[in-house]
């Protein structure tokens, strides 16, 4: 913890991190207005001290919009990479341990899936299915679970010879206390590294699809289809474009820098020049 | 040589029996029957269109028929036709019984698709490769700091943020550019070359997206390439024996640090396919990212299907074209092969 927080870049992610969390889980208290409530009177007025980030075309105050979105982006972020490396581990952890054709077959499965190009995979699976945020967190983390087996495996098959393994195997350790007591607490520095970096990515894909139209639906209020109104405004309402894409930006910046940070902090190998 | 592509070649079988099975999985995860209305708010998608969805994919065969049946019709580049486009063939053109030609869909859409994503990815070496050499010479001063920092917010900044941004400023508040389609109106009554000139207007936007959104990944590698072979023994050995300091960094160093920048441009071009749509969507670019976005909202299944599985064949040839580029450059790698 103590390094983690000498380091600049993770102790900046952090606090990014933490600021907007704190903002979406106070959400309903922090958020002056009702993020869904229809106003014609106030229809596209600039940012004021009432409306701290304006309103959009429906008169709805875009400030408590965003603090919603940002419950919606963290979430679905969280979860999305949750089921990505749960599959990862399970799946790295089996290929390489047992290696042999099991190892074949998962790592075949891992090539096929990295040739398929990535948002053509989740657009096609979101035309099968009905949007939702239920919907999208599943989609992404069912498309992004390679990098992760890629790295479980790895890891495993380094430590799988190492004197402590063969020790504890040899004592007569059954393979299950072998991968949850020594192998897997001894890879967790990079899947949390990569778990982090990948919500940063995840963010960025569900802001994505709702901004195309085919991930959190209107009414309920998520960055990209702030910004999706945004579009249609943009000549006269810069607002509406400018608030919600600096909160990507900022939020996945956060994750990026946490993550690298953590990956130098708690890795003394590339702490050096890299 | 011949060998290692032989036995590149022989590898990428598999790998489309798995993708084959990837696409026929996601076209059978539709709650009930991909022709059920629960699965098209498509309007168009009369009982007609359904009966004819049926027969092309065999639905009413058992699954493993089906699938047997798909991965045939697969190999001789068989997608059948649009259900929403006036039934266009989905791939290649066809002629029909009046002897009229009807393009395929994905043949008018890939080459647009591909000089985009060509003309970005030379921006982006343009941009990257100094980028990247600055930061590793100057290692943790300045010039490398400011150049992380922009490597950081290039890595956060949401593309379709960043595409309204250049549209709002050079589009419309300064008119400078054409922010939508490929072509002005009237566009063909001018001679061939302002027509081109005026394809490459309406290209600049989409090009400057993907190709901007791309440049913190690669400047980052190649300064952490750079960084890596200037530590390199063989280096010190060149500065030992009295180069002058270009002639190891050019010479020595960057010729070296670049060679895996060809396994990475192999390994982007999924990540450029897929990111086409936002590019193309925004944009309203008639390339296969917008075809494909178009064939999602209106469930245009055969579309769908036909572009998933050449894009993914695209991502093959890419790398393959990558792995014989880098046995062709290293010689490690091509005596290797040899042996």
């Amino acid at each position: 913890m103590n390094a983690i927080l000498k380091n600049p870049l993770a102790l900046a992610g952090l606090i990014i991190i933490g600021i907007i969390s704190i903002m979406a889980i106070f959400a309903p208290w922090i958020a002056p207005f009702d993020p869904d409530v229809i106003n014609v009177k106030n229809i596209l007025l600039s940012p004021s001290a009432t409306h701290l980030m304006g309103t959009d075309g429906l008169g709805r105050d875009v400030y408590s919009r965003m603090l919603f979105g940002a419950r919606i982006s963290l979430l679905v972020g969280i979860v999305a990479v949750g089921i990505a490396t749960i599959i990862g581990i399970v799946l790295g952890a089996v290929a390489g341990f047992y290696r042999g054709w099991v190892d074949t077959v998962i790592m075949r499965l891992v090539d096929v899936m990295l040739s398929i190009p990535t948002f053509f995979l989740i657009l096609a699976v979101i035309a099968f299915l009905t949007p939702s945020i239920w919907n999208i967190m599943i989609v992404i983390g069912l498309t992004s679970w390679m990098g992760v087996t890629r790295l479980v495996r790895a890891e495993f098959l380094s430590l799988r010879n190492r004197e402590f393994v063969l020790a504890s195997q040899t004592l007569g350790a059954k393979d299950s206390r072998l991968i949850f007591k020594q192998l897997l607490p001894n890879s967790l520095t990079p899947i949390i590294v990569s778990s982090v970096l990948g919500i940063a990515s995840a963010v960025l894909v569900e802001s994505g699809l709702s901004f195309l139209g085919l991930g959190v639906q209107a009414p309920q209020a998520s960055w990209g289809n702030i910004l999706t109104d945004g579009k249609e405004y943009i000549e006269f309402a810069w607002w509406l474009s400018m608030f919600p894409g600096l909160a990507i930006l900022i939020t996945v910046m956060g994750y990026n820098l946490l993550g690298e940070g953590l990956r130098d902090a708690l890795d003394p190998r590339t702490s050096n020049n890299k | 040589m011949l060998k290692y592509l032989l036995n590149r070649l022989v590898w990428m079988v598999p790998l489309l029996v798995g993708i084959s099975l990837v696409s026929f999985l996601i076209m059978h995860l539709a709650p009930g029957d991909i022709t059920s209305t629960e699965a098209s708010f498509n309007p168009k998608t009369s009982e007609e269109s359904r009966q004819k969805l049926r027969e092309l994919y065999n639905l009413d065969k058992p699954v493993i028929v089906q699938y047997g049946l798909w991965l045939k019709r697969m190999s001789t580049l068989d997608f059948g036709h649009s259900f929403a486009s006036h039934q266009s063939p989905v791939f290649w053109q066809e002629t029909d019984k009046e002897g009229n030609v009807n393009k395929g869909m994905i043949q008018e859409a890939l080459p647009i698709t591909l000089l985009i994503n060509v003309l970005s990815l030379g921006l982006i070496i343009a941009i990257a490769l100094p980028l990247g050499v600055i930061s590793a010479l100057t290692q943790n001063k300045l010039p490398d700091r400011s150049i992380t920092i922009f490597v950081f917010i290039g890595f956060a900044i949401p593309s379709f943020w960043l595409a309204l941004m250049l549209m709002y400023w050079t589009g419309v508040s300064h008119n400078w550019l054409p922010i939508s389609g490929l072509h002005s109106l009237g566009a063909e009554k001018l001679s061939s070359f302002a027509q081109l000139l005026d394809t490459l207007k309406h290209l600049t936007l989409p090009i400057l997206i993907s190709g901007l959104t791309g440049l913190a990944g690669i400047s980052l590698f190649v300064r952490n390439g750079m960084l890596d072979v200037l530590h390199q023994d063989y280096i010190t050995t060149a500065r030992a024996k009295g180069l002058p300091e270009n002639t190891v960094v050019y010479k020595h160093a960057l010729r070296n640090a670049l060679l895996p920048l060809i396994t990475i441009f192999g390994l982007s071009i999924p990540g450029l396919i897929g990111g086409s749509v936002i590019a193309e969507s925004i944009f309203a670019i008639p390339g296969m990212g917008k075809l494909f976005y178009d064939a999602v909202l209106m469930r245009d299944f055969p579309v769908i299907m036909g572009i998933l599985t050449i894009g993914s064949a695209l991502t093959l040839i890419g790398n393959l074209l990558a792995d014989l580029a880098y046995a062709w450059a290293d010689p490690r790698v091509r005596k290797g092969v040899a042996q």
